[in-house]
């Protein structure tokens, strides 16, 4: 199911798997970040430190997957 | 351009004769995308994108129909050109991709190119002249399709706890883990879909609108309000409608091949051993 070897062929694939994972990641962690906000109630601290985080992981799994490998 | 007609329009207009315009310039914008429906079937009103849809897609099956009816050892005229159409969908597609294993998938990789590069030129064909794809229902449909095929084949293939298990990335410390696999399953399964759709859609509407720009610039400063001022920027106008159209061809067909592509990416990757 990995898509290694397989992304590799084609660069527009590679670019679009990126902002797919930068995409995920600020949709999940900042999605749980927004969760954990209206629970709290502690306005928007989590929702902001989720999507920065979210973001940072996504450019992780997409450097790991595409540059290693 | 707006700003040239504004200004344009607020000089006052020179004596007898027309030099500045007096009427505004309208850059087109959504309206072009809305369509009323042509006539009723039933409840559902049908708008020009589908009967556009429903005559290319006739004249798809009739170009095949015609190519493959009676197929000859040593091809001629239509089928030899299918052949070369099926031929890059096989060779560049689905084995360069995929593998051999990929022949299975030749008949969704040519339906869906074929059926897309038409939708696609629409755009550019006379009295069409609308791209089929810039209205989002269809890109999203053509991705709908590949998504469950990759999913039944990814299940078929590892069965439903190895679909899942596959798709986690090897070789990342333990510890991110839990922080990468919601990620990777988000991106996957939610947002893959749809960026696979919204490329085709958004590439065809941006095309769509910059090819009316211009040609509505023309009509504007060359035929509705021609003034000696504004005639150089219909003229600009004219030219920028004939280099984007054929800008606009180029970009059909990559987009096409682009969602084949990915499609065939996308199983392939089902396909795969897992780690």
């Amino acid at each position: 199911m990995s898509q290694d070897g397989q992304d590799h062929h084609d660069p527009q694939n590679v670019a679009w798997s990126i902002v797919s994972y930068l995409l995920s990641g600020i949709l999940v962690w900042g999605g749980v970040g927004w969760l954990l906000d209206w629970w709290l109630g502690s306005g928007a601290v989590f929702t902001v430190i989720g999507i920065l985080g979210g973001c940072g992981l996504g450019i992780y799994l997409g450097y790991m997957r595409f540059t290693r490998s | 351009m707006t700003a040239i007609a504004l200004a344009a329009g607020v000089l006052p207009a020179g004596a007898g004769t027309r030099v500045f315009a007096a009427e505004e310039f309208h850059a087109p914008g959504l309206g072009l995308f809305k369509w009323e429906p042509l006539f009723n079937i039933g409840p559902i009103g049908v708008t020009k994108p589908m009967v556009l849809a429903v005559i290319l897609s006739g004249l798809l099956i009739a170009i095949f129909w015609a190519a493959f009816r009676r197929p000859q050892i040593v091809p001629q005229g239509i089928q030899n050109v299918a052949e070369l159409g099926y031929l890059f969908i096989r060779d560049d597609i689905a084995r360069n991709i995929i593998g051999k294993k990929g022949d299975k998938y030749v008949p969704l990789l040519f339906s869906l190119f074929f059926f897309i590069w038409f939708f696609n030129l629409s755009s550019v064909i006379p009295f069409a002249q609308f791209p089929v794809t810039s209205r989002f229902g269809y890109p999203a449909v053509l991705a709908a399709i590949v998504y469950v095929t990759w999913v039944g084949v990814g299940i078929r293939t590892h069965g439903l706890g190895g679909f899942f298990r596959a798709q986690i990335p090897t070789g990342l410390p333990k510890a991110i883990y839990p922080l990468i696999i919601p990620i990777e399953y988000a991106s996957n399964l939610i947002v893959r879909p749809f960026t696979h759709s919204v490329r085709l859609f958004a590439n065809m509407f941006a095309g769509h609108l910059l090819i009316a720009l211009f040609a509505i610039t023309t009509w504007h400063f060359i035929v509705q309000n021609p003034t000696v001022l504004g005639f150089g920027v219909g003229i600009i106008g004219a030219v920028m409608t004939v280099v984007m159209t054929a800008f606009e061809l180029l970009i059909q067909a990559l987009q096409a091949f682009i969602f084949t592509l990915l499609a065939a990416s996308y199983i392939g990757g089902a396909l795969e051993e897992s780690h």
